[in-house]
């Protein structure tokens, strides 16, 4: 049986293919200001006998292709529980949002924590301020790494900390440094959402932020616990969708 | 909202042509008294003690807020970073766009949070206003004897104002009048724990914003005809959402207006709510007054003390009263509702939390909102996904 999982974010739509649990083909497309025409486009692409919608645009897409539909949530759990089987632990950090779930052994969601409806601590501060100190936001993890140290930044909102950076590029700091100290920024809001939903144990990190080598890092020292990368991290979300379909 | 069963649009339990319009009911109540001559006064919280002022004739008003609209005025006065209810009550009264304010000729104020405390010293500059000083450790033996005191000295206040009187004979027939309408309100709240529950939220607020300012002697005939109703209901099989709907006790903050678009939310991802337990909700019609004590307003005082608020520490009749809430409307989730900015709520919800999972083993949700319609999308995968976990 196809089974197929599509996952709408505010950022990007994925589109996941599997048979016998195994991905067989996966697909990424812009959401832009017309999610339905590119998840139709996407949708022309594949065959499937079951699907599932998932993330923020789910209700818009599976009511426009009658799809049924679960949270991002439950879909990141499972997506990332298939990956790396004895965590129990996710952190996801997408494009505009982030959040954190604790499972139960049966993969159950147990707990979960988002956060709040602006941009702070997401892909999108990331994005915003790599701009604004000139890196392309592929090396901005990269760069930041090679900082001895980190300038402390203490706006979480994306439109102060902008000003905030402004005025430290001013005052001469060293741009790698004040690099670091943004991802920190991030890394405290995650670290937040991670205390309040488990304490111990693996860490699943997906999401396209976890592409960035010192998030995961910084994220592993701060939390001393080990932080597991899947090969595809923004797939995950599609791919759990994908599971439950068959399920 | 259509039955399952019947497929046939529900009679509105009310259906007095305000059904889900419960402000514009209470307005036509007031309107009411206000041309028989009644005083009104207005006041802002479970605490004002009710029984008390209409002991004297005087129709009490609720003038919480829970619109979106005058949160813009507001904020010309008033930080941006405080909770809705204020703004929200407060912008209405800068805009005079308030009937109920307007109605009001004098207001009861009781120190509660700090921003209502801070925003009431505004008020009193517009209108006559008495603030009673809450006490906040209820535990504590001088708590209801000063509370008591409080009460004596607004009877002065309202005596002053109105030139009205009461006595120890009418506080006490005021009490036992309370004390069978809420034990009605709570009679008609249990509907709501029948599997699947026979009365809706909306009809839940619809009588209790109704209820609060009544007397006894007026609301209780129409709480009885409302029971012979839903008694209808149950012989006739009709009932809200479907068998296996997800019930929902949602806990916190008052909700009401704007506000509501969490109870709206719950029921588009499949749930259906039947026990909100706020002041907007069952939380004032709880509790009974003890009778015949020869010293009612000490009775006031000992039963206005025990709501159990979060401006109240250590607020353990809170969990208390949610446990007997739990066991009674047998929810599947406990959704905790916390107005942006509201510290005491927003701090006890870990409390709340705890006890609800820990004691109850139910999966448990804060939800930290204000007024407006930003957040939709994001209160609808928390609540989904809440629903997914059971
Ligand atoms: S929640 Fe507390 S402060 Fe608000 S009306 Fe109820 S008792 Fe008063
Ligand atoms: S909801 Fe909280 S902050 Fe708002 S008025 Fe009530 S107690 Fe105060």
């Amino acid at each position: 049986m196809k089974c197929a999982g599509i996952d709408i974010g505010s950022r990007t739509i994925e589109l996941v293919v599997i048979e016998a649990d195994k991905i067989t083909y996966s697909l990424k497309t812009d959401t832009s200001y017309d999610p339905v025409s590119q998840a139709r486009g996407l949708l022309k692409t594949i065959s499937y006998d079951r699907i599932l919608a998932t993330g923020y645009g789910r209700a818009l897409i599976g009511s426009c292709f009658d799809m049924p539909t679960i949270t991002e949530i439950k879909a990141h759990a499972r997506g990332a529980i298939a990956v790396f089987p004895d965590a129990r632990t996710v952190l996801d950090i997408g494009g505009q949002d982030s959040k954190a779930i604790s499972l139960h052994d049966t993969g159950k969601v147990k707990k979960f924590e988002m956060n709040d409806k602006c941009a702070a601590g997401t892909g999108k501060f990331l994005e915003i301020m790599a701009k604004t100190l000139g890196f392309d936001i592929d090396d901005f993890g990269k760069e930041a790494l090679l900082a001895k140290n980190d300038v402390n930044i203490s706006s979480m909102c994306t439109v102060f900390a902008e000003s905030e950076v402004v005025s430290l590029i001013a005052k001469g700091c060293n741009r790698c440094e004040i690099a670091k100290g943004l991802h920190n920024s991030v890394i405290r809001r995650a670290t937040g959402m991670i205390n309040r939903v488990s304490s111990a144990g693996e860490i699943v990190f997906t999401g396209g932020v976890a592409k960035n080598s010192c998030m995961c890092n910084m994220l592993a020292d701060k939390l001393g616990r080990r932080i597991l990368v899947p090969d595809d991290p923004e797939m995950v979300g599609a791919f759990g969708a994908a599971l439950l379909a068959g399920e | 909202m259509q039955s399952e069963k019947t497929d046939m649009k529900i009679v509105p339990l009310m259906d007095d042509g305000y059904d889900g319009e419960p402000a514009k009911r209470v307005l036509n109540y007031l309107h009411g008294h206000k041309e028989k001559g009644d005083p009104i006064v207005g006041i802002y919280c479970g605490y004002a003690p009710i029984e008390l002022i209409q002991s004297m004739g005087i129709v009490p008003a609720s003038l919480c807020a829970f619109s979106k609209i005058p949160i813009e005025a507001a904020e010309t006065v008033l930080p941006a970073n405080l909770c809705p209810l204020i703004k929200s009550s407060y912008g209405f009264i800068i805009e005079g766009t308030c009937p109920f304010f307007a109605m009001s000729q004098a207001i009861i104020a009781e120190t509660t949070c700090d921003g209502k405390k801070k925003m009431f010293e505004l008020i009193s500059e517009v209108k006559s206003t008495f603030v009673m000083d809450l006490p906040q450790v209820p535990d504590q033996i001088e708590a209801v004897q000063n509370w008591k005191k409080m009460i004596l000295k607004v009877q002065k206040f309202l005596e002053e104002t109105f030139d009205r009187s009461t006595s120890d004979e009418k506080i006490e027939t005021a009490l036992k009048a309370s004390n069978r309408k809420n034990a009605l309100m709570q009679k008609i709240f249990d509907y709501a724990s029948i599997k699947p529950p026979v009365i809706s939220w909306q009809e839940m607020y619809d009588v209790a914003f109704l209820a609060q300012p009544s007397t006894g002697q007026e609301i209780i005939p129409v709480l009885e005809q409302l029971i012979e109703k839903l008694d209808m209901r149950v012989k006739d099989g009709i009932y809200f959402g479907k068998p296996d709907s997800v019930r929902v006790l949602v806990t916190g903050c008052p909700i009401g207006g704007d506000a509501t678009k969490v109870f709206k939310v719950i029921e588009e991802s499949g749930g259906i709510v039947v026990a909100p337990d706020s002041c907007t909700g069952m939380k004032t019609f709880m509790g009974r007054f003890d009778e015949n004590t020869g010293d009612p307003i000490a009775a006031m005082a000992d039963r206005y003390l025990k709501i159990p608020c979060s401006c109240m520490t250590p607020n353990t009749k809170r969990l208390e009263d949610l446990s007997v809430l739990i066991e009674k409307f047998k929810p599947d989730v406990v959704i905790d509702f916390v107005l942006q900015a509201c510290h005491s709520y927003n701090v006890e919800s870990y409390k709340v939390g705890n006890h609800v999972t820990n004691n109850h083993l139910l999966p448990f949700l804060k939800i930290e909102t204000d007024y407006s319609d930003g957040d939709i999308g994001q209160l609808k995968t928390r609540i989904e996904a809440l629903f997914e976990s059971i």
